[in-house]
């Protein structure tokens, strides 16, 4: 299988790996979390959700860790996936790289307001 | 229906993502759905969606391209096939590939929407009976070559089975029956139990999946279908404390537990039956009110799937699975049940209970008069899968609507003329000034809020009685008189749409 490019990463796969930073979380979990950190900008698509997760499967950026029930959502069994220390590194170092990004955009003076 | 138009969508992935990530995606799919209520966020959720597949699916056509995992070293005199590592096809190829394939996809829908009469003509399937050619023409014929020619099939001859053979010879070509059942049916359940006493179906199926059963009580029900000496009043509570049906189980549904002991039983040492009882796990002792009660009464069929999914198909075992016949019945498509159990693997035959009722009450069918019964008989290719299904499933009690019974299910189960069929009852002296009988007034009063009366002197009573005239207009319910005259029913629960709790222990 050709290798799937995360080299920059997608901005779907960073929000994923942001998702899991905290808690293990099944696939309508990240979406909803995805949603809620991006003030409700971005809600993934199953299709590219899943495509996303299996990219980072395949990087071993997250792990698949078990099927289990929600409480919250009723008996049907789900995948949980885990962010791993490579996941944990790269969204880290992603997060600086938007971080440099962010500090030219504001010495060049484009940003409106301070609360960027 | 959303959900079937969604699964319908998600073939534009390729199987590899679909084998992968096809039961995630539905799942996906439902919980949006079921949090997403209102015609805005429904619209939002379809744009979601849609655009999403716009974007998802070719990136999944192109990583879904071959592996190429580089060659292994050849051995002297052993063919040495190079797997060489390659460049994913172009664009412009997969644009072509794509527009191609949307046309075959069109034009092979459209055939099939024009062909419940189509028989494909193919010297594959020259030799298989109707009914296993009627089973090419499903879904899984998009996938057949295009090439097949269609022409227009013969109308045939029902061929009416010795109703256990019918089932037995299902069992050999598929690993789930389903079987929709017209509930407290006498004849019916007569044969069910002897259904479940003949050799050949003890050989072959592990498992009876039953509506009638709350799944609290499973552990009581394995010792008792086990053989084991159980208190027949604590494995009662598995069809008395149901949660789909507040009043009275009749009869048949004891009756058929214990042809299933006796069988085992009988059977010892040799492959056990074993009950699996599909009606949410709610405990009656618990339930005080109507909020108590909604999330059980909401998630019927898709606990009752979600037990077929872990105990019959996780586990590679072959379930008959019985459930009244409106959860089982296709409309435009399968039912819940049928639905999850598919995405699940599984490839189902369907077989429902219906009489010779064919349109209004007085309507009955006299082609029928000359079977015998109990019967089962195929739909495909033939007049009785023409005839429309609901005064066929139901005794002609309500209309006739546009479905018909083939598209509504696989096969038939036919028991007798209509009003040969009756219907079992508990007897009165079980239930008046019994601690059950007030132990179901109080179940009443939460749902539906009112009392209804349950006892009657008869325990034996036409299945089919002819349907009341309806109300007259202008006067309120509590203003009429007869059996027609009901209290309204009561708001739903607020509750229904919460998931179900999370299961206690089973006793």
């Amino acid at each position: 299988m050709p290798k799937r490019k995360l080299d920059p990463l997608p901005s779907a796969a960073f929000q994923i790996l942001l998702s899991l930073v905290d808690e293990d979380l099944h696939g309508y979990a990240i979406m909803r979390q995805v949603e809620e950190q991006t003030g409700g900008q971005t809600r993934l698509g199953p299709g590219t959700l899943y495509g996303s997760i299996q990219s980072l499967l395949e990087e071993n950026l997250v792990e698949e860790i078990d099927l289990r029930e929600d409480a919250k959502l009723g008996h049907e069994r789900r995948r949980y996936y885990r962010l791993t220390s490579a996941g944990r590194k790269l969204a880290r170092s992603e997060a600086l790289r938007l971080a440099g990004l962010l500090r030219v955009a504001r010495a060049k003076k484009i940003l409106r307001g301070d609360y960027v | 229906m959303s959900e079937k138009i969604y699964a319908a969508l998600l073939q534009i992935y390729p199987a590899r993502f679909r084998d992968a990530y096809g039961d995630d995606a539905l799942q996906l799919f439902r919980d949006r759905s079921r949090h997403e209520q209102g015609l805005v966020a429904r619209l939002r959720l379809w744009l979601d969606l849609l655009g999403d597949l716009v974007v998802s699916a070719p990136l999944e056509y192109r990583r879904a391209q071959p592996a190429f995992i580089g060659s292994t070293a050849g051995s002297a005199g052993a063919p040495n096939f190079l797997v060489l590592e390659t460049d994913p096809p172009r664009l412009g190829a997969q644009f072509c590939a794509g527009l191609l394939s949307l046309a075959a996809f069109i034009a092979i829908l459209v055939a099939i929407g024009n062909g419940w009469n189509y028989r494909f003509q193919s010297a594959w399937f020259a030799h298989l009976p109707p009914r296993d050619n009627a089973r090419f023409l499903q879904p899984k014929a998009a996938l057949l070559p295009a090439s097949f020619a269609f022409a227009q099939a013969p109308v045939s001859q029902p061929q009416p089975r010795d109703a256990t053979n019918a089932i037995v010879d299902a069992f050999k070509t598929h690993d789930i029956v389903m079987f929709g059942e017209w509930h407290a049916n006498k004849q019916e359940y007569e044969w069910l139990c002897n259904l479940v006493s003949a050799p050949e179906f003890d050989d072959r199926v592990d498992d009876i999946v039953v509506e009638f059963g709350n799944s609290l009580y499973q552990k009581s029900v394995d010792r008792y279908i086990a053989g084991e000496d159980v208190p027949i009043e604590q494995v009662r509570k598995a069809w008395r404390n149901v949660i789909g049906a507040v009043g009275p189980p009749s009869p048949v549904y004891e009756q058929f537990y214990k042809a299933v002991r006796d069988a085992n039983m009988k059977r010892r040492g040799k492959h056990q039956l074993r009950i699996l009882l599909g009606d949410p796990y709610g405990d009656w002792e618990k339930i005080k009110d109507a909020e108590d009660l909604g999330p059980y009464l909401t998630h019927r069929d898709e606990w009752y799937a979600q037990v077929v999914k872990d105990e019959v198909l996780a586990k590679h075992r072959r379930a008959l699975l019985i459930m009244g016949s409106g959860h089982f019945i296709r409309r435009n498509g399968p039912g819940l049940v049928e639905h999850t159990i598919r995405a699940a693997g599984a490839n189902p035959y369907l077989v429902v209970f219906g009489t010779n009722a064919v349109g209004g009450f007085d309507d009955l069918d006299k082609r029928f008069d000359a079977w015998p019964a109990p019967v089962i008989v195929s739909l495909a290719g033939n007049w009785v899968g023409e005839l429309p299904a609901m005064p066929v499933i139901n005794g002609g009690i309500t209309p006739a609507t546009p479905l018909k019974l083939a598209d509504a299910a696989d096969a038939l189960f036919y028991a007798g003329p209509r009003d040969s069929l009756t219907e079992l009852r508990m007897p009165r002296s079980e239930l008046d000034g019994t601690a059950y009988g007030n132990e179901l007034n109080r179940r009443l009063m939460i749902f539906p809020g009112h009392a209804i009366n349950f006892l009657y002197d008869q325990t034996e009573v036409p299945q089919f009685a002819r349907p009341q005239p309806r109300p007259q207009s202008g006067l309120q319910p509590n203003q009429q008189s007869g059996p027609a005259a009901r209290p309204a029913m009561p708001p739903p629960p607020k509750s229904m749409n919460d998931p179900l709790p999370p299961r206690p222990p089973s006793q």
